[in-house]
């Protein structure tokens, strides 16, 4: 009898700490159903009637659909550009081993080092110099360049992990290198492919800086314009803010729920594939 | 897929040794298969680094409209030679180690207990509600701890001050600011340190452990030379990604503080975003770039190599 309670209470701790972690975001998303002077209310409202006008509010402004848009093009087209790119570079670094990997595979890893204000300033000189501010496809282009790092190292890891007998017995049987590549490794690494789809979704998601910066009116995406609509007559828009993060942490939220095993085994960088 | 198949017909018959065949030589096609992240490489990576390299030694400033003065090792000296540089890294360094330090101890902990806890009713929902800070758009998530922390409308304060204390003025008090912005941090990242632990120990065979079990080594023994033996790559890269980025920290201090009051939040991605979008002064603000990153490589080399050294020293041992 002890031991189910201890087991409970255990529980129960578990699911605090969860709740607590979760308590701000709750807030976030309490708050979209609030009047402005509801949101501001002291003692805060925890009881209270639901409000959709906020809602209907934000859908009726025009540019929220084309932000909405932005920033699922950009995340989906960079992150499948980075992932197909990556996944070529790392069966290259996992099969053929050239001299330079390990050097290679660092050199990789330091874009990611590079503060991000760091690495916008020459970017915008260049993109000014260019022409190529607000346009999507570089813009695109840009995002998938910082997706590529960390597919490339979840991706080795796995294709490290499948045998090279699988390409041996391909080879005997005349496949060629593409189908090696494509029909034989590829699906073993699934796991892998999908965990780097998932993070990088996520972070070109949120991004806002660089968008800020070397983006524009066509290609600014939801945080652009949540950080650049926030004011409003002197203070800040609440009622706006909560209820498009609202809609706009919802995609992520899902698809950590439904690919909550694969990120983890992601995570594992290829050391263990399948059961978790 | 149609790409694959029609290919492969190509290649596997070989009576068509065309071009396509040319680049599926065995010499060739490791060169073609990295030849895409090459080229991303040198056009956002390269290119862009040796530029800042090349500006930080130059006097160059967007607002003057003069073209830029070469002037050697004058923007590396100035920023070297002012007190407030220093200032700002070793608040960062100590905004660093607090807040990977805490995320890691915290991460690992929960880890462990959630990774005990197989029979958890909705375990998946627990920790969907566990990792949801770390999507949270970081720009809505400042903006909005902004609220909570507020000295008057804000719910934190509301339970202080019915607690019978006089509430805090959490963001623009110098003695909370740093504090508030560190807890901010940690309640969005230990999220990430939970995921890599539970990485860390779903790499952990299962039969060491039951071995570790029927052999009766303690709690401490079996994590010590059973989970961290296995796990200690995968969270050792966590703690790596997390201080690298903990060093970059920017957008949470842009919504919430803008550095203020003061310079008590001031950390050095801050400043170089002022140096650079504020005073436009491109040639200061690339020398400031070049030295962090300078510090970040230097970071980063040293722990890979300890990583590893560890590593070979285990293999032989």
């Amino acid at each position: 009898m002890s031991a189910r309670l201890g087991q409970g209470l255990y529980h129960a701790v578990l699911w605090l700490v969860a709740l607590i972690f979760f308590a701000p975001v709750f807030w976030i998303i309490l708050s979209s159903f609030k009047t402005a002077p509801q949101i501001l209310a002291v003692p805060p409202l925890i009881v209270f009637r639901p409000t959709f006008a906020n809602y209907a509010r934000l859908f009726a402004q025009p540019s929220f659909e084309h932000h909405f848009f932005n920033s699922i093009v950009l995340s989906v087209l960079a992150v499948v550009i980075a992932v197909a790119v990556s996944f070529l570079a790392a069966f290259a670094f996992s099969r053929f081993r050239p001299g330079a990997t390990n050097f290679l595979m660092f050199l990789l890893l330091s874009i990611r080092m590079l503060p991000g204000s760091a690495a916008i300033l020459p970017v915008y000189l260049m993109y000014v110099a260019f022409g190529w501010k607000d346009s999507y496809i570089w813009m695109t282009l840009f995002y998938a360049m910082f997706s590529i790092p960390f597919s490339v190292w979840i991706l080795k890891g796995f294709i490290d992990g499948v045998s090279p007998r699988f390409d041996e017995t391909g080879i005997v049987n005349g496949a060629s290198w593409l189908s090696i590549i494509a029909r034989l490794t590829l699906p073993q690494v699934m796991p892998g492919v999908v965990a780097a789809l998932i993070f990088n979704f996520i972070f070109v998601w949120n991004e806002f800086l660089f968008n800020y910066i070397i983006g524009g009116i066509n290609t600014a995406n939801i945080p652009v314009l949540l950080a650049t609509n926030l004011s409003h007559g002197g203070g800040i828009d609440w009622t706006f803010l909560s209820s498009l993060t609202t809609i706009y942490i919802l995609p992520p939220i899902i698809a950590v729920y439904f690919f909550q095993r694969v990120l983890l085994v992601g995570m594992t960088f290829g050391t263990v594939r399948g059961e978790v | 897929m149609s790409v694959a198949v029609s290919s492969r017909r190509t290649f596997a018959s070989g009576r068509r040794p065309g071009l396509l065949a040319f680049f599926a030589r065995r010499e060739v096609l490791p060169a073609v298969l990295i030849c895409p992240v090459l080229i991303f490489f040198i056009v956002w990576d390269i290119i862009p680094t040796l530029w800042l390299l090349g500006l930080s030694f130059y006097r160059y400033s967007l607002t003057s409209g003069r073209p830029p003065i070469y002037s050697g090792f004058y923007n590396y000296i100035t920023i070297l030679n002012d007190a407030e540089t220093w200032f700002d890294l070793s608040r960062t360094f100590i905004f660093v180690l607090l807040a990977v330090g805490i995320e890691t101890g915290a991460g690992l902990l929960l880890g462990l207990l959630f990774w005990r806890s197989d029979r958890l009713p909705g375990r998946r929902v627990a920790l969907t509600l566990l990792f949801a800070p770390m999507v949270v758009t970081p720009v809505a998530a400042g903006t909005f701890w902004r609220l909570i922390y507020d000295p008057t409308f804000g719910i934190l304060n509301w339970f202080i001050r019915s607690l019978g204390f006089a509430p805090v003025r959490f963001l623009s008090d110098a003695n909370f600011a740093f504090g508030s912005v560190l807890a901010v941090d940690i309640w969005m990242w230990t999220p990430f340190m939970v995921l890599m632990a539970l990485a860390a120990l779903a790499s952990v065979p299962k039969a060491e452990l039951e071995a570790a079990e029927i052999d009766r080594l303690t709690w401490l023994q079996r994590l010590r030379l059973v989970i961290l033996h296995h796990g200690k790559f995968i969270l050792m890269l966590g703690i790596l990604l997390r201080t690298i980025d903990a060093f970059k920290t920017m957008d949470l201090i842009f919504d919430m503080t803008y550095g203020g009051p003061g310079t008590a939040t001031e950390l050095v991605a801050m400043s170089l975003f002022r140096k650079a979008f504020e005073d436009f002064d491109m040639g200061s603000s690339s020398a400031l770039a070049v030295i962090l990153l300078l510090i970040s490589i230097a970071f980063t080399t040293t722990f890979l190599y300890v990583l590893y050294l560890r590593e070979r020293k285990a293999a032989i041992a």
